[in-house]
């Protein structure tokens, strides 16, 4: 049950506003209320004493039921200690094998169909994810053709962040230094304003990102 | 460990030039240009590969010429003028003492040589790239920071000024971050070498071929660092 209070007296009861505060027609309200309140504050809460057994008794039947126990055994983590002792030698050998391997993957005659995938393997191990944003308000399609896909304009599509003029595309590229530009509507070749750039030797300016280890972009 | 990494993924890097090289240059090209342009690029190709270039650059300034719609004499033209220049970066890197410079280190050579570097300060950042530094990351670095505005004396001398102090090859390559960071809160190129280098307050930048970095100065734990 709820007692209607009056709005000025529930303020009271909140601490906003004191007895004083009330206009003398609600005082009497008020100090019923505030006497109530303050019954219900300091009376002091007891509990059954059966309560804590009743309670433990169920905890006890939950933990001891065989099905939560072998889930507890099954699901429960635990700490594994992992000790690898590797030989120098077979450090250096594993890494001249993979030297090796890469060496006749890429010695390998190949059509030029079969050179992306080539490098596709190779970026797998050794790349780095590069963002490539611009900014380009009204284009209706922007790619990135550079040195890593072979300046082919259609290979990386950037996709619009809303309508907010910005372009953006992340892209996997192996570790090195590559030289790239966006294309704008198909026609427009534009250098990243936001990265160093060299002569193309064509009239124009190229974009140079070199990826490194450590995720490293100069 | 860590040195041991980069060294082994340079290594590996190093690598990728010299097998593209020993592939036909005129399948790369095929369907990319069209067959005259292909042919010339071949036979320039297969000179530079007997000088000992690379000739991955130069299949993909054909190709880039290609894409970008440029008639073929003058995608021929770029090719021979980048030809010319992986030559002078290898006569650079030579005469720095390296008998036989590896392909990244040629190419690397080329771009620095690209970004208005000199063939001089090429051989001298060289010369002061001994080991653990390699001489194609360093190279790649002054020529970004170049690449960026700054000053390629003063660049130098900021890069040769930490291999001097034997900092972490890892902080050579947040240079270039570091610069543009700071001409992004408005720094010129100029000053931004300033703050992340107090040293090149100095006249750092105006020292000859020779004379970076190499001067007694107050011990800086990280002065390329604001």
């Amino acid at each position: 049950m709820t007692t209607p209070y009056h709005g000025l007296v529930k303020r009271v009861l909140d601490g906003e506003l004191t007895l004083a505060d009330l206009p003398p027609e609600l005082r009497a309200e008020g100090e019923d209320a505030l006497r109530l309140l303050g019954a219900v504050d300091r009376a002091p809460v007891t509990l059954s004493p059966q309560l804590d057994a009743r309670v433990m008794a169920a905890v006890r039947r939950h933990a001891q039921s065989p099905l939560r126990r072998a889930w507890r055994a099954v699901a429960a983590p635990r700490e594994i200690e992992l000790r690898l002792r590797i030989r120098p030698w077979a450090l250096w050998g594993g890494a001249l094998a993979a030297a090796a391997a890469v060496a006749l993957l890429l010695g390998r005659p190949t059509t030029p169909g079969a050179t992306p995938s080539v490098v596709a393997g190779v970026a797998a191990r050794d790349s780095v994810f590069v963002r490539f944003v611009l900014y380009a308000p009204g284009a209706k399609r922007v790619t990135v053709a550079g040195t890593f896909n072979q300046w082919d304009q259609n290979a990386a599509p950037l996709v619009p962040a809303g309508t907010s003029g910005v372009w953006t595309t992340t892209l996997a590229l192996p570790i090195g230094q590559h030289q790239y530009a966006f294309v704008v509507d198909g026609r427009r070749w534009v250098a990243d304003p936001a990265a160093p750039a060299v002569g193309d030797g064509f009239g124009r300016r190229n974009s140079v990102v070199a990826v490194t280890t450590g995720a490293r972009i100069l | 460990m860590k040195a041991l990494g980069l060294s082994l993924a340079i290594v590996l890097a190093a690598g990728l030039p010299c097998a593209v090289a020993a592939q036909d240059v005129a399948a790369r090209l095929d369907a990319r240009v069209p067959a005259d342009l292909a042919h010339a690029v071949q036979e320039i190709a297969r000179d530079a590969a007997g000088r000992g270039l690379p000739v991955e650059p130069l299949i993909q300034k054909a190709i880039e010429g290609g894409a970008k719609g440029v008639p073929a004499p003058r995608v021929i033209a770029a090719v021979r003028q980048l030809a010319a220049r992986l030559d002078e970066a290898q006569s650079a890197v030579r005469s720095a003492g390296t008998t036989a410079p590896s392909a990244d280190a040629i190419e690397s050579g080329a771009y620095a040589l690209n970004t208005g570097m000199t063939a001089s300060q090429v051989s001298e950042l060289v010369r002061a790239s001994r080991p653990p530094y390699d001489p194609a990351v360093t190279l790649r670095v002054v020529a970004t920071l170049t690449a960026l505005g700054v000053p390629a004396p003063q660049g130098l001398a900021m890069v040769e000024h930490m291999i001097s102090e034997r900092r972490a090859p890892s902080e050579l390559l947040d240079l270039p971050s570091e610069v543009q960071a700071a001409t992004a809160r408005g720094a010129t190129p100029t000053e931004a070498v300033q703050q992340l280098d107090p040293q090149q307050q100095g006249g750092g930048a105006t020292h000859g071929p020779g004379q970076h970095g190499h001067s007694p100065q107050p011990p800086s734990p990280h002065p390329h660092k604001p």
